[in-house]
């Protein structure tokens, strides 16, 4: 085992007792790493093991790196609305990755065997519309959120948690691009000209719109 | 983020973390608009941990500080996600340093891995009559302490 896998590996242990409400005195973890990498794990273990009370530190704050977390919480939170914090958190971590829109969409693409260029354009527009907060979290398939929660790794049910509305949102109404008006007139049968509805843009719809079961 | 009572904002913020986490549980199970309030104590406390562990974490992992503070604002944004759920969560420090540590582990575009061998096998051939060389004295065998 190297030393950094030591290093993991006591922290991982700490992590666990404290969850557990276990905790050992601090040199019983320092005692499992080489003496090498004692002051590695005496750092982060004081970070971890040190009693918080109600305030932060003012060290804390002052650091480049704290000032940029909080930053991204204040987003977050500032951008809650009728999708919950999901849309933040997700151009939050997309942000922090790297990861551009169009390599989201492509991964949705890819989940959902959307291949048509009309599909692919459905779901750019969408996936846009959700991550600027203008779509309905309790419109949201579990499906998309699922596959959302692939593409970014992290848990399907905190995804669907996130995406939760405030609860003073805005009163958005979902509006499928394929609904129509409902005009005075009655509707008029539809021309030879028009086309059917593309199947990939309904299913890109029915996953955006369509509601938890969708 | 929507204004609320002063006094009761200043009882929030003098609550404990595990106070702190029980109301965070309640007003998210009741869609309490306060929610967004206490949450944002809680990640206040988290992330201070979250900057802390992935400093020394990306550091001894030989991440730039580029790719530090990437990870610390990708853990921000994990731990927000995480705290949205109804279940109670661990106390905020263990849980930000849980995340923050996944944050710098993940795999890093930039980050520098060790040397790996070349898949291709190398194509190798023994000069005639080296052996018999070696064998009689005519040649040695390479030693990286005298040549």
């Amino acid at each position: 085992m190297s030393a950094e896998d030591a290093v993991e590996r006591a922290f991982w242990q700490a992590l666990e007792d404290l969850k557990a409400g276990s905790e050992k005195p601090i040199e019983s973890y320092l005692r499992l790493v080489p003496s090498g990498q004692r002051e590695e794990l005496g750092r982060m273990l004081a970070d971890l093991l040190a009693a918080r009370g109600p305030a932060v530190g003012p060290s804390a704050g002052e650091s480049e790196g704290y000032r940029r977390a909080a930053a991204v919480v204040d987003e977050v939170l500032g951008a809650r609305g009728a999708a919950g914090i999901l849309p933040g958190t997700l151009k939050a971590m997309r942000n922090a990755r790297g990861i551009e829109p169009d390599a989201v969409v492509e991964r949705l693409a890819a989940d959902f065997d959307v291949r048509g260029e009309e599909g692919r354009r459905a779901l750019a527009r969408d996936y846009h519309r959700l991550e600027t907060g203008k779509l309905l979290g309790s419109k949201l398939s579990r499906r998309l959120l699922g596959s959302l929660a692939a593409i970014f790794d992290v848990d399907p049910d905190e995804v669907r948690a996130a995406a939760r509305p405030a609860a003073k949102g805005p009163s958005l109404s979902s509006a499928p691009a394929m609904g129509r008006g409902a005009g005075a007139r009655a509707p008029s049968p539809p021309s030879p000209s028009e086309r059917l509805p593309d199947p990939e843009v309904e299913l890109v719809e029915r996953l955006f719109h369509g509601g938890p079961d969708a | 983020m929507a204004e609320f009572d002063p006094i009761e904002e200043k009882a929030v913020e003098m609550l404990d973390d595990a106070q702190l986490e029980a109301v965070r549980a309640d007003t998210v199970a009741a869609n309490d608009e306060r929610f967004e309030f206490v949450l944002w104590n809680l990640c206040l406390r988290g992330v201070a941990v979250i900057e802390r562990v992935c400093r020394t974490r990306g550091e001894a992992c030989g991440l730039g500080e580029q790719e530090i503070e990437l990870a610390i604002e990708d853990a921000s944004a994990r731990m927000l996600l995480r705290l949205s759920r109804l279940e109670p969560q661990p106390q905020v420090h263990v849980l930000a340093a849980e995340i923050a540590v996944a944050c710098v582990e993940r795999a890093w575009p930039l980050q520098k891995s060790a040397p790996r061998l070349s898949a291709r096998t190398p194509q190798l051939r023994l000069i005639k009559g080296l052996d018999e060389a070696i064998e009689t004295g005519k040649a040695r065998p390479n030693d990286w302490e005298n040549s």
